[in-house]
């Protein structure tokens, strides 16, 4: 015969472990998406600087334009977890 | 994206970019169109702030007037060939250096001329770009050298002794380099070739740059020759590897007719700016212009090629190659005002 409260309880707890694993993921997940796209503009970026000190602020601007991205992530992981 | 390696494509990019910056930051059309109307003083105050400060800077207290002018371009290319060959990554400087050892070509044979007409070991050194795999050093070493004899056997074991060893007795017996640097300016392309397709990462894209390059110089030879009359076998005088058979350039060159010549030269061409260009020479007449359209149709192609492949060994040649002409530029300019020349006349000249 099954236990019903334990089996809720396990339901409950796994759902909440889901939403945890979900979290992780959409902050992870992205958090490499915006790594990948701040490689290539990172490195123009460095470049850029290196030869006119005048680009830092703007080079700096378009850097960190792909942490919009994490951002999102964050944003859907605050929302899955509260 | 052509050309770059997986793991190291941030690298890539980050010499590129530097190039593009570096492209950018060149003298514009409308600096030079002022320079035209500058004394020499002036032009060489004016390049003195600009990106040769640092050499006019440092070499004024030894030279001046237009030697000042002609050694500071000289040690700027160099210094910034150097530069570059040092910050651009794995494939990209292998490529690089192969390009760059057409400088040596130029300073070797630099050097021959000097010892064989008796120059001054100082006055040759002014005239050296030390921007090839033969640095400061080497060249000092050779300028030394007593001899073009001594000097061709300083240079066993470099990539073009054998042609120069071949060649050497029979310039010294005619007194004249030219068929000497041919040669090497043909083993040159040859082994360039063999450095794209010896299956490098991004080979390819520097092969269709070798070929540009090989169709442009052997149409400008082409228009040399017609300009100076020479109807003989000029196989020997053409560079092979390019799109163009040398049979086909021989056929070409045997052309009468001016018109006839560039029509015909037109149909085997496929790139539009160059049949634009093509059509323009048609009513110029003057052969230094012809070969500035197309060193200009050269230029463009190659940007027009680097945008396609912007991550390639691409961008790195475009601002090597405009580099150069900067420098060309800057120093015909100086060399016209010092011989009074006026501007409309070095206009023609210069590479805009």
């Amino acid at each position: 015969m099954v236990d019903v409260g334990t089996t809720l309880e396990m339901v409950q707890a796994s759902q909440l472990g889901m939403k945890a694993v979900g979290a992780g993921l959409a902050v992870g997940l992205t958090g490499v998406g915006t790594g990948l796209a701040e490689m290539g503009i990172g490195a123009a970026a460095v470049g850029a600087t290196a030869e006119n000190r005048d680009m830092f602020g703007l080079a700096l601007l378009f850097t960190v334009i792909p942490e919009t991205i994490v951002i999102f992530g964050l944003v859907v992981a605050l929302l899955l977890l509260f | 994206m052509a050309g770059v390696s997986s793991s190291g494509s941030a690298l890539y990019i980050y010499a590129c970019t530097r190039m593009r910056v570096r492209r950018s930051q060149l003298i514009p059309r409308e600096d030079y169109l002022r320079m035209l109307n500058m004394s020499l003083p002036e032009i060489t105050r004016f390049i003195g702030e600009t990106n040769y400060r640092s050499e006019i800077d440092e070499l004024g207290t030894s030279f001046s007037g237009i030697d000042l002018v002609e050694v500071a371009l000289s040690w700027n290319l160099a210094k910034e060939y150097q530069s570059i060959l040092e910050l651009v990554p794995g494939d990209l400087k292998y490529f690089t250096a192969s390009y760059l050892r057409r400088w040596d070509i130029q300073n070797v044979v630099t050097v021959l001329r000097g010892k064989l007409q008796g120059m001054r070991p100082g006055k040759i050194k002014e005239v050296l770009v030390p921007a090839g795999r033969l640095d400061r050093v080497v060249l000092d070493r050779l300028v030394a050298e007593e001899s073009p004899e001594r000097v061709v056997e300083a240079l066993r074991g470099e990539r073009f002794y054998p042609t120069l060893e071949k060649e050497l007795p029979r310039a010294m017996e005619t007194g004249s380099f030219a068929h000497l640097e041919n040669e090497l300016y043909k083993g040159y392309y040859a082994r360039l070739i063999a450095d794209a397709t010896s299956g490098l990462k991004g080979g390819d894209v520097f092969e269709k740059y070798i070929e540009l390059e090989i169709d442009i110089r052997n149409i400008q030879n082409l228009f040399r020759l017609r300009a100076s009359h020479v109807h003989e076998d000029i196989r020997e005088l053409m560079i092979s590897g390019g799109s163009f058979k040398v049979d086909e350039l021989q056929r070409l060159s045997g052309l009468e007719d001016r018109d006839e010549f560039i029509d015909a030269l037109k149909r085997q061409v496929r790139m539009v700016p160059l049949l634009n260009a093509l059509e323009e020479i048609r009513g110029t007449l003057a052969l230094h212009e012809v070969e500035v359209a197309l060193t200009r149709v050269q230029l463009d192609q190659m940007e027009r090629m680097s945008k396609r492949y912007p991550f390639s060994i691409l961008p790195v040649l475009v601002y090597l190659e405009e580099k150069k002409y900067e420098v060309a530029n800057l120093r015909a300019l100086a060399r016209g005002k010092e011989a009074g020349l006026p501007g409309e006349r070095l206009q023609g000249y210069l590479v805009m």
